[in-house]
């Protein structure tokens, strides 16, 4: 009887762990996050080769992207090196916190060129109008993803668990995965605004 | 049998009928809902024993990984994003899922038993504690596996695992991961504490009680005390990474070393929370094997609570680097060494009970042996990086890590094993292999000497701790192949360890009621104990109930067998006061821990699963309190 007793109590530990496991697991495995510290070479060089539209608006990524789960746009770690990329290559010089200032506002969700990924690749990349500078030889294709995929972040309408949180700064405006930017908070004085400004 | 009243009492009830009518009241019933429901303390702290030990065997196995990784300069068999979760993990895994939970759930097995009760205080919340373990344990090394596992080192120092540095969701899976662990461990103290006090068996005054019992009520006081200190830590993290507050942000008034401050002042009674427990059964094994009581009771007690007042002192000696005043620098200092007395007294009345008995040297006293050397050069160590300039060379290098393996392992491992091997015949009526308990003896105290005392040097030749590789021009590679190599030995030890347990407790001789002559309590009833302990309540004339003849146990009588029943009584002499009801098996402890688990990880990802997770957690309370329809006494 005893020994009846103490394998069903392991028979029920055992249930009652895989259980545990499948739904903690399947919670987990939705936010799974590896992080590629180095990219296969093939793959960066292929992020160069996105089509952009004619009028320089949208477009499509390369095939690769796909392959590889278009991580600049949801994994945390690329997003949270995106948002250092803002800082270290002055992006706040020109658009502020992301309310913008000499250059347009990220925050008010509107897009000059559209929200997706590989317009804002090709304005960081390429450069645009109206003083936009190419950031094409001082960062790496990887780097210029990262950042887009942070740029866009601050400007979604929704926010993203993925999101970077608050810095250790003053601060100015609640943190990106505080969002969506629009109806949080006053958004400030901006920028050139597409009904006011030059046309792209 | 005995009609008093409408109660059945067990006063003249033969012994067959007292026995069986014992069992039909408290047996845990056969099957998966018996299993999940029980409230048993016996139960309860067999499972919570046995996933601790698992989490061991996968933290031995992080460690060889690292281990294997060292053992060349340059190596390339784990990147350095993979070794941070390792070593965090491996860190983490030991002190929240191992260390602290094996100790508590040591006397939740134990402790009812030695003061000669029926079952652990509050049994319900004894049940909800285990399944918060589980699903923190859970929580943690699933994160792991999936690439999510945290990596920010076991003290997770802000700012590296603050909103800024810390991306994704590692960071909040290590905080949250603290909240469960926590909640178990406060509850298993608030039942400690409350079944130390009131649930002792009658005449088994302050001065009776067991030397472990006591060392296990110090270390529920210390738990009652440290723990929220960490909960309010990894709390305001969770707030900073999440909704953005800034606890630990100086550019909006917050601070860093606030951090570091809640979090040792945590941190350092943790060793004691540790430590003490293994005191506990030091003293139970030295006082079996050499045949005579623990020499100088009195101030054996009186050194575990000065260990425990002392442990709340002494917090800032692990922050000597982040910049001191003079004064304070001066007082940790001096708090530091001055801990280092009541641990010496301890160690000096061990050795006196030794000079004094007639040792017989079986396994468990062959940990216990291996125990005092190993702390004691764990001890000599802590002396000097107590002081502030040698601590200031020797801080975040091998050096460190040798310490704090020579005590925590010295001084906690080595005697849980033997304990393991002290009580294995009472937690599963089969004695262990004593051939192989000294084989195992002799690899682990060898390999973990082998291991970990060439660190010290590796420390002061200047390895830092946490990195994952290492120049081949640094002085550091013959002693880490060294190293590599006597972890085999040191894992091979463990290895056997496992093997023997599951071999003992499947095919191991049988045990008798008492096996090794001891005289505390819990070698009273048969092994493994029945689910009601005792058939009838122990009284305790004595430091020693059991010095005398086993039939000549006085007992108490006049319980009711028509319920679970057990003696309350006073808390300085124990003199009884009153029959208790004790809460039969409930459900509702699982699904409390499951609503609150699925409040706990969701928070982690939005603010609001505070406020709709509460909503499961509350229906679940109410289930689990609901009033039976009979008065309150009845359970």
């Amino acid at each position: 009887m005893k020994e009846k007793v103490s394998s069903f109590s392991n028979a029920a530990f055992a249930l009652a762990g895989l259980l545990f496991l499948a739904v903690s697991g399947g919670i987990l495995g939705w936010f799974r996050q590896p992080r590629e510290l180095r990219l296969d070479p093939p793959v960066a060089a292929d992020l160069d080769r996105f089509r952009l539209m004619p009028n320089g608006i949208s477009g499509s990524p390369p095939e690769s992207y796909f392959a590889i789960g278009k991580p600049y746009e949801s994994d945390a770690y690329n997003l949270s090196q995106g948002k250092r990329l803002y800082a270290w290559f002055g992006c706040g010089s020109c658009h502020g916190d992301g309310r913008g200032g000499v250059g347009p506002s990220f925050l008010d969700g509107w897009w000059l060129y559209g929200p997706e990924m590989v317009s804002i690749v090709a304005s960081i990349r390429d450069g645009r109008p109206h003083g936009m500078p190419s950031f094409r030889d001082r960062m790496t294709s990887e780097q210029i993803w990262q950042l887009a995929g942070y740029v866009q972040t601050i400007g979604s309408y929704t926010p993203q668990v993925a999101a970077p949180s608050r810095n250790d700064d003053e601060q100015t405006r609640p943190a990106e995965n505080r969002g969506p930017a629009k109806i949080l908070f006053d958004e400030g004085p901006v920028g050139v605004h597409p009904d006011q400004g030059p046309t792209p | 049998m005995t009609r008093d009243g409408d109660e059945f009492r067990d006063s003249s009830m033969g012994t067959a009928e007292l026995h069986r009518r014992l069992a039909a009241i408290w047996s845990t019933p056969s099957g998966l809902w018996g299993a999940l429901s029980t409230v048993d303390h016996k139960i309860i702290g067999r499972r919570y024993i046995t996933t601790a030990f698992v989490f061991l065997a996968l933290g031995g196995l992080l460690s060889m990984l690292m281990r294997l990784q060292l053992a060349q300069p340059e190596a390339r068999f784990i990147g350095p994003d993979r070794y941070n979760q390792i070593f965090t993990m491996h860190g983490t895994n030991m002190m929240f899922l191992f260390a602290v939970p094996v100790m508590q759930a040591m006397a939740i097995y134990l402790v009812p038993l030695m003061v000669g009760t029926r079952n652990i205080a509050f049994p319900r919340l004894n049940a909800f504690s285990y399944w918060m373990y589980l699903a923190g344990g859970l929580l943690l090394w699933i994160a792991f596996v999936v690439d999510a596992g945290p990596d920010v080192g076991w003290f997770a120092y802000v700012p590296l695992s603050g909103p800024q540095y810390g991306a994704g969701k590692r960071a909040d899976i290590w905080a949250q991961m603290i909240t469960f662990t926590e909640v178990s461990a406060l509850a298993i103290a608030v039942e400690i504490v409350v079944t130390v006090f009131k649930q002792r068996a009658p005449g088994m005054s302050l001065d009776r009680i067991p030397l472990f019992v006591w060392s296990m009520l110090v270390t529920s006081f210390l738990v009652i005390m440290a723990m929220p200190a960490i909960m309010v830590a990894s709390t305001s993290l969770i707030l900073d990474r999440l909704v953005g507050t800034h606890f630990f942000n100086p550019a909006e008034g917050g601070d860093v070393l606030l951090w570091q401050h809640l979090f040792w002042f945590f941190g350092h009674p943790e060793v004691y929370i540790i430590f003490l427990p293994a005191v506990g059964m030091v003293s139970a094994i030295v006082a079996t094997f050499t045949r005579r009581p623990v020499f100088g009771y009195l101030g054996m007690v009186m050194a575990l609570i000065a260990t425990g007042v002392l442990a709340f002192g002494l917090w800032v000696h692990h922050m000597f680097v982040a910049g001191l005043p003079r004064l304070g620098e001066s007082f940790f200092t001096a708090s530091s060494m001055a801990i280092a007395v009541p641990a010496g007294l301890q160690i000096f009345c061990w050795l006196a009970t030794m000079w004094a008995g007639r040792p017989v040297f079986k396994t468990p006293f062959l940990f216990v042996v291996g125990f005092m050397v190993i702390f004691v050069i764990g001890g000599l160590t802590g002396v000097m990086v107590a002081s502030v300039p040698f601590d200031t060379q020797v801080h975040d290098t091998y050096f460190v890590v040798a310490h704090f393996h020579y005590v925590l392992v010295g001084g906690a491992v080595f005697p849980l094993l033997g304990a393991i091997y002290y009580w294995f015949p009472k937690f599963t009526g089969r004695m262990m292999s004593e051939v192989l308990g000294r084989w195992i003896f002799g690899l682990i105290f060898a390999g973990f000497n082998l291991t970990f005392f060439p660190m010290h040097i590796l420390g002061l030749q200047g390895m830092p701790r946490r990195i994952y590789t290492y120049q081949p021009e640094m002085p550091w590679s013959g002693l880490n192949l060294f190293i590599s190599f006597s972890a085999v030995i040191l894992a091979a030890g463990f290895l056997l360890f496992f093997i023997d347990a599951i071999r003992s407790a499947r095919s191991g001789s049988l045990a008798s009621a008492n096996p090794w002559g001891a005289t505390t309590l819990e070698w009273a009833t048969s092994s493994p104990p029945p689910p009601y302990n005792f058939a009838r309540p122990p009284v305790v004339e004595s430091l020693e109930p059991l010095s005398g003849d086993l039939e000549t146990l006085p007992v108490a009588s006049g319980l009711r067998v028509d319920r679970r029943e057990l003696l309350t009584s006073s808390v300085v002499h124990a003199s009884p006061e009153a029959r208790e009801a004790s809460p039969g098996d409930s459900i509702w402890p699982l699904w409390a821990a499951l609503a609150t688990t699925l409040m706990l990880i969701w928070s982690i990802f939005s603010p609001w699963a505070v406020v709709w997770g509460s909503v499961p957690i509350a229906i679940t309370l109410i289930g689990w309190f609901w009033p039976k329809g009979v008065p309150e006494d009845e359970a």
